[in-house]
């Protein structure tokens, strides 16, 4: 190990750092004050040395690959998870019962998603997932005197684990035939077919490859929750705490999202005709899925949990038409990076403001009827959630246009008709569900009796990140640079 | 080139019977704990095939993986047998259609 190396890793160690501290401390003082005070210097420092980190381009070891791009994805969950934080805090403070050991599972779990961003190897990938997924099925359970949460922690987690299993299993076929666990060596076993000397002959290598990369397909669908693997979502989300909602739908999907588009970039799965036309069923079961049946929701944790199928929908038609545009897919990056940023500040809005009405309530459940008049209550949240909910939409001036237009120009150059008339229909699909929340939020308010009346950390953090959607939207000129810089 | 007594074949051929039976069991069983126990046997399916193939290409990558997932294989049933005790507490029984209230 040089010193590039550790400050290549210097992230991930003052993560683990402050969660060791985090651990003492609540081993000889139990004081929520002091475990939120920690929590949140943990992140600031690891994102300051993200912030110092963000040219380096160093291969740490086999295992992890840090560069530009990851740094990037990286700060974007670091900040949401520093943001879930002050939501949590809120949520949490007036709970029974002990509370801290919440924030321990959220940094452990912020860690594994920046292992999961960063690798490179088969050996980090499954750690990074592994310690994401074991320490949210701490969290989703968390409320454990709740039926609810109960409920959704099992199925999450066998779920998630019959999904690791299948991406493991997958992983293992390949390593069969190709004799490589790097990502970038995984399939060289295809390009030169008499390389791969597993069992007899190339035809059953063929057949092996693709049983295996189907394998891991269907694993990672189910982490990234496309249709039809999709049937955990809405559950999970509505029986989880509200603030890990929003890290379920933001940094834990982002996270498998990034290690995705890095495992398909640089282990060429574009090059497989039969993965793409997969992946083109996927996503055009999702978007279609995912935005019809949000059409009826009146839960809007369940909402969320089935527009964000769709959203993922959205992102794989990045992930397809960028094998046909240029021959190493790097062009998938840039489009999708920006989409991925962009949704994850936009639900981070939405999943925070629901937290903020289920803590005032002391509720688990936020219903349509719970915003109800909201703009006459508190008129700056809600206008913050609606700016929230048009970037979902993919209205003009926010960072979900900006995404999409991005996402639909790439399908255009691809020449994807298919899927770009799917996408249309979805949009559209997705303009009435999204405006249907709008619209109850002008109601009169005195048929709601919830109150919203957030403390001042998470207020401040859900206006600056609605600007932040804003600023995407208007201005989006210096990430585009930073992204395509930087590919 | 092949130090195994065994073709690959074969022990990829079992590990894949034992994923079935793992997946099949997950699907078929309701009880909580027969579930993590499929899902284990999914998990040492995995495993089994990464041993085979790193004897197969004479590295220890594969067996590396194996000490992973049985690490991994661990933490996910500590925490699955913890929910486990917290479901026989609040529902007094272990059968996940009387605990599945949410209709995905």
């Amino acid at each position: 190990m040089t010193g590039t190396d550790f400050l290549a890793l210097s992230p991930i160690i003052a993560l683990a750092v402050g969660a060791s501290v985090l651990l003492l401390q609540i081993a000889f003082l139990r004081n929520l004050k002091l475990t939120t005070g920690i929590t949140v210097v943990t992140f600031l420092a690891c994102l300051f040395f993200l912030f110092y980190i963000t040219k380096l381009n160093h291969q740490t070891t086999p295992l992890l690959l840090v560069d530009p791009l990851s740094t990037f994805f990286s700060i974007v969950f670091v900040l949401c998870a520093c943001i879930t934080t002050f939501i949590s805090y809120e949520y949490l403070k007036n709970r029974p019962g002990r509370n801290d050991e919440f924030f321990l599972l959220v940094v452990l779990a912020t860690m594994g998603s920046i292992v999961l961003t960063y690798a490179t190897h088969l050996a980090s990938f499954i750690l990074g997932l592994e310690l994401m997924g074991i320490a949210l099925y701490g969290l989703i359970a968390y409320p454990h005197q709740d039926d609810m949460s109960l409920e959704a922690a099992i199925k999450y987690l066998v779920l998630s684990g019959a999904s690791s299993a299948a991406l493991l299993f997958g992983f293992a076929l390949l390593y069969a035939i190709t004799g490589s666990l790097f990502f970038p060596d995984l399939l060289s076993g295809l390009a030169s077919p008499e390389v791969a000397v597993g069992p007899q002959s190339p035809f059953w290598a063929r057949q092996l490859i693709l049983l295996g990369s189907a394998l891991i397909l269907a694993g990672i669908s189910f982490k990234l929750s496309l249709a039809p693997f999709h049937m955990w979502t809405p559950d999970v989300y509505e029986g989880s705490p509200a603030p890990i909602t929003g890290f379920l739908a933001t940094i834990s999907k982002g996270a498998v999202f990034a290690a995705t588009l890095r495992l398909y970039v640089i282990g060429e799965f574009h090059n497989f005709p039969t993965i793409v036309t997969g992946l083109t069923i996927l996503s055009i079961i999702s978007i279609l899925v995912g935005n019809l049946l949000a059409l009826r929701q009146e839960n809007i944790k369940r909402l969320l949990a089935y527009s964000s199928i769709a959203h993922f929908g959205y992102l794989l038609i990045a992930l397809i038409a960028a094998g046909t545009l240029t021959p190493n897919g790097i062009s998938a990056i840039e489009p999708s990076a920006y989409y991925l940023a962009g949704y994850i500040f936009t639900t981070l809005i939405a999943t925070g403001l629901i937290a903020a009405i289920s803590s005032s309530n002391n509720e688990e459940n936020a219903n349509l009827s719970d915003i109800a008049g909201l703009f006459w209550k508190n008129p700056l949240l809600a206008l913050c959630l609606s700016v929230s909910l048009l970037s979902l939409a993919g209205i003009p001036l926010t960072a979900g246009f900006i995404g999409k237009l991005y996402i639909f120009q790439m399908g255009v150059e691809a020449g994807a008709w298919l899927l770009l008339s799917i996408l249309i229909i979805g949009s559209g699909i997705g303009i009435y569900y999204y405006l249907r929340l709008i619209f109850s939020m002008t109601t009169d308010p005195s048929s709601s009796r919830s109150t919203l009346a957030p403390a001042l950390p998470v207020t401040v953090s859900l206006i600056t990140l609605t600007i932040l959607v804003l600023y995407l939207g208007i201005y989006p000129q210096p990430l585009m640079e930073y992204l395509l810089w930087n590919t | 080139m092949n130090p195994l007594i065994i073709p690959l074949s074969h022990v990829l051929m079992l590990a894949a019977l034992l994923f079935t039976a793992g997946l099949l069991g997950l699907l078929i069983r309701r009880n909580v704990i027969f579930i993590l126990m499929s899902l284990e046997v999914m998990l040492n399916a995995a495993a089994l095939a990464f041993v085979g193939a790193s004897a197969h290409w004479g590295q220890t990558d594969g067996q590396i993986i194996l000490l992973l997932i049985l690490t991994i294989a661990a933490a996910e049933v500590a925490v699955g047998l913890g929910l486990v005790l917290q479901i026989q507490r609040r529902f007094k029984t272990l059968d996940l259609d009387v605990v599945s209230r949410m209709r995905g």
